[in-house]
C-alpha cells in the first residue's frame, strides 16, 4: 500500500465527520458571528450593518467586569477541583488495586444523573430548610434557618466544584497511570524519600494530566449559566447569564452574538497562553 | 472548487427536500396553535371539538413571549398565536398577523373595551384579548414585622435579603418608573438613568430574581422570600390554598396588569377554523373554565357571572376600583423593548 492510497482512505474516512463539523458547527457559528455587526435580530434591521453593538459594549463596563469575575470564578473552580481530584486520582492509580474499576465507577456515577438534578440537589442542601441549616441548627451554631450559602457566589463555586471534580480526576488518573513503576523503584533505590520521588517524578510526570484537567473544568465553567441561574441569586450571576438573557429574554441576538464571540476570543487567548507553557497535543494525549 | 459546488448543491437539494416535508396541507384541514402550555385543556375549547370532531388542534408550546416571537419570525407555520399585549405591536409590525373580521367573532361585543383597545393598531383589531391578570406584591404576613403597602416598600431595608422580583426588564422598568412617578413609555434619557439607579439601589434587598411560577412559590413557601414582587394571581391563590399566611397587596401605585390574547397568522391557510377556535375559546363557559382553573381574569364580561364566588372574592374580581387602578402593560415598540432589556441587563451585570 503506498502513502497515496493511505491518504485517500484517510480522506474518505474523515470526510463525513469533517462535513458534519463544517456544516453543523462551523457554518452556524460563523452565521451567528455575523450577527455582532447587525442592527437587529429580525427583518430589515437584521440586514443592516453596524458597529453600534461594539460601541454599546464599550460603553457598558459592567459587562466586561462580569466577564473578569466569571473568569476568576472559573479559575477558582478549576484549581479547587484539581486539588480535590488529585488525591482521588492518585489513590485510583496507585493504591486501589482490584477495587480500581469499582471506585472509578463510583466516581463517575453522579454524572449518570441529569446535570440539572444534581444542581437542584444542592438547593436542598444549602437552602434555609436544607440539610446544612438543619445540622447547624441542631448543633446550636445558628438560631434560625437562613439561606447562608444559597443565592451567592459561594453557592455557585461549591456547586461547580462538586460537578467538575470527577471530570478533573479522570485526566489526572490517566496521566498517573502511565508513570512506570521502575522509575519510582529506581528513585527509592537511590535513596529518595517518598515525598521526594513524588515531587520530582510523579508530580512533573502527571502535570500534563493536571493541565488537561484544568482545561476540562475552566473552559465550560467560564461560560456557565445554568448553575448561577439556579443557585447564584443576585451576586452569583455570571457572564453566561448575560448571553442567555440577550438571546432568550431581550431578543437581542446581535448583542448576544458579540458577547459570545468576546467569550470565545478570551478562552482562545487563554488556551494559547497556556499552550506556550506546555505542548497542547501532549495534553490531549493524556486527556 | 467543483467539489465545493457539488457539496453546496447537495445541501440545497437536501434542504429543499426537508422543507417539502413541512409544506402546509390543504386549506382548513388542520389547526396549529403557538400556545402557552396549560391552555390546551379541552374544557377551554369544547365548542370547537363539538363543531369539528375530526380535527385535533396541534399545539406548539412556548414558555416565554420572546420564544414564540422568534419562532414565528423564523418561519414557523401556525394558524393562531397567543402572545401577551407587550408583544402585540411587534407581531403587527412584522406582518405576522392579519386584521380580524370582527363580524365573525360571536362574542366580540361582550369583550371589555379597555382590554380590546390594546389589540387595536391603526384602526384595525389584530388581537382578541382572552385572559388577564395582576402582578403585585405577595407577602408572607407571618414573617414580616410590618406589612408593606406600596411598591416603594420593596426598597425598605427591613426586608433586606428577603425580596425577590421577576427577572424581566419590562416588568422592573415599569415598576421602578411607577415608584418614581415617571411614565415608563415616554421616559427622557435623564429619567431612564434615574430608573436604572433606582433598580441598582434595589439589589442589596434582593435574595434572587425569580423566573417562573414554581420557583417563586417555593421561595415564598420555604420562607426565604417574604416579599415576592410581580407575583401573579395563581401564585397567591396556590399559597393561600396551601394554608400559608399570605396577602396579595393592592399597592399605592396600583397593581400592574397583563393581558394576553389570540391573533391569526397572516399566512394561515385555515382561517375559517381559526375563527371557529376563537369563538370556542371566547364562549363564556370556556373562559370561565379557564378563570376558575388558573385564577386569571376573563376578557369576556359575559363569563364574569360564571366564575366561582371564592375566586372572585380572593382576587377582588368584582371590585371596579382595583381594576381601574391597575397599570396595564402597553404594547412595546422595538426601541422600547430594547431599552427596557438593556437597562435590566446593565442592572443585573451590576454597573
Amino acid at each position: 500500500m503506498n502513502s497515496r492510497s493511505t491518504a485517500r482512505r484517510l480522506g474518505i474516512l474523515l470526510s463525513p465527520p469533517a462535513a458534519i463539523l463544517f456544516g453543523l458547527f462551523f457554518v452556524p457559528l460563523a452565521i451567528m458571528a455575523t450577527y455582532a455587526w447587525r442592527e437587529g435580530t429580525f427583518g430589515a434591521a437584521s440586514r443592516q450593518f453596524t458597529w453600534s453593538n461594539f460601541e454599546q459594549l464599550a460603553a457598558s463596563p459592567g459587562f466586561l467586569k462580569l466577564l473578569g469575575s466569571s473568569a476568576g470564578l472559573a479559575l477558582q473552580t478549576s484549581l479547587l477541583a484539581i486539588v480535590l481530584a488529585y488525591p482521588v486520582a492518585y489513590l485510583l492509580a496507585f493504591s486501589a488495586g482490584r477495587y480500581r474499576l469499582g471506585l472509578l465507577t463510583l466516581l463517575i456515577l453522579p454524572a449518570w444523573t441529569s446535570y440539572l438534578l444534581r444542581i437542584l440537589a444542592w438547593k436542598l442542601i444549602l437552602g434555609s430548610n436544607g440539610v446544612l441549616n438543619y445540622a447547624l441548627l441542631e448543633l446550636g451554631w445558628i438560631q434560625e434557618g437562613v439561606p447562608i450559602f444559597l443565592y451567592s457566589r459561594t453557592a455557585v463555586l461549591i456547586t461547580l466544584v462538586y460537578v467538575w471534580t470527577p471530570f478533573a480526576a479522570l485526566p489526572i488518573f490517566s496521566a498517573l497511570e502511565r508513570i512506570q513503576q521502575p522509575l519510582l523503584d529506581a528513585a527509592s533505590d537511590l535513596g529518595a524519600k517518598p515525598w521526594e520521588s513524588f515531587l520530582r517524578i510523579t508530580l512533573p510526570l502527571s502535570f500534563p494530566g493536571v493541565l488537561a484537567a484544568f482545561f476540562f473544568v475552566f473552559i465550560p465553567t467560564i461560560g456557565e449559566w445554568v448553575t448561577p441561574a439556579l443557585v447564584g441569586g443576585v451576586d452569583g450571576i455570571m457572564y453566561g447569564n448575560l448571553i442567555q438573557d440577550q438571546f432568550v429574554r431581550a431578543l437581542n441576538w446581535p448583542m448576544g452574538s458579540l458577547l459570545s464571540m468576546v467569550l470565545l476570543a478570551v478562552t482562545l487567548v487563554a488556551v494559547l497562553i497556556f499552550n506556550r507553557f506546555v505542548n497542547i497535543t501532549e495534553v490531549g494525549a493524556y486527556g | 472548487m467543483k467539489k465545493m459546488q457539488a457539496l453546496l448543491l447537495g445541501l440545497l437539494v437536501l434542504s429543499l427536500a426537508l422543507a417539502g416535508c413541512g409544506a402546509p396541507a390543504a386549506a382548513n384541514t388542520e389547526l396549529i396553535l403557538l400556545e402557552w402550555s396549560g391552555y390546551e385543556l379541552p374544557e377551554f375549547w369544547e365548542p370547537f371539538a363539538a363543531q369539528h370532531p375530526e380535527i385535533a388542534p396541534q399545539y406548539s408550546f412556548f414558555a416565554e413571549d420572546t420564544e414564540a416571537f422568534s419562532k414565528a419570525q423564523s418561519g414557523f407555520e401556525f394558524d393562531l398565536v397567543h402572545p401577551c399585549s407587550s408583544y402585540w405591536r411587534s407581531y403587527v409590525d412584522a406582518g405576522l398577523v392579519q386584521p380580524l373580521d370582527l363580524s365573525r367573532l360571536t362574542y366580540w361585543n361582550d369583550v371589555y373595551p379597555n382590554l380590546a383597545d390594546e389589540g387595536e393598531f391603526d384602526g384595525q383589531q389584530y388581537f382578541v384579548p382572552w385572559e388577564w391578570g395582576y402582578e403585585s406584591i405577595l407577602v408572607r404576613t407571618d414573617l414580616v414585622e410590618e406589612v408593606p403597602d406600596s411598591w416603594a416598600d420593596l426598597w425598605d431595608p427591613q426586608y433586606a435579603g428577603h425580596v425577590s422580583v421577576f427577572d424581566s426588564g419590562e416588568s422592573n422598568f415599569v415598576m421602578a418608573a411607577s415608584v418614581l412617578g415617571i411614565d415608563p413609555y415616554n421616559a427622557t434619557p435623564e429619567q431612564v438613568e434615574q430608573i436604572k439607579q433606582k433598580l441598582l439601589e434595589l439589589k442589596p434587598n434582593l435574595l434572587t430574581y425569580w423566573t417562573d411560577y414554581t420557583e417563586i412559590n417555593q421561595l415564598v413557601a420555604q420562607g426565604d422570600v417574604w416579599l415576592a414582587g410581580q407575583a401573579w394571581n395563581d401564585a397567591y391563590a396556590a399559597l393561600y390554598d396551601e394554608g400559608y399566611e399570605v396577602e396579595y397587596l393592592d399597592p399605592a401605585e396600583g397593581r400592574l396588569g397583563w393581558v394576553c390574547g389570540f391573533g391569526i397568522s397572516a399566512n394561515s391557510a385555515n382561517v375559517d377554523l381559526a375563527y371557529d377556535y376563537l369563538n370556542a375559546v371566547m364562549a363564556p363557559e370556556s373562559m370561565a373554565n379557564m378563570g376558575n382553573a388558573y385564577y386569571y381574569g376573563v376578557a369576556n364580561a359575559a363569563a364574569q357571572p360564571l366564575l366561582d364566588e371564592y375566586f372572585v372574592e380572593l382576587m377582588d374580581m368584582d371590585d371596579p376600583a382595583v381594576l381601574a387602578d391597575t397599570v396595564f402593560y402597553q404594547s412595546l415598540t422595538e426601541e422600547q423593548r430594547e431599552l427596557f432589556a438593556r437597562i435590566w441587563t446593565e442592572v443585573k451585570a451590576g454597573e
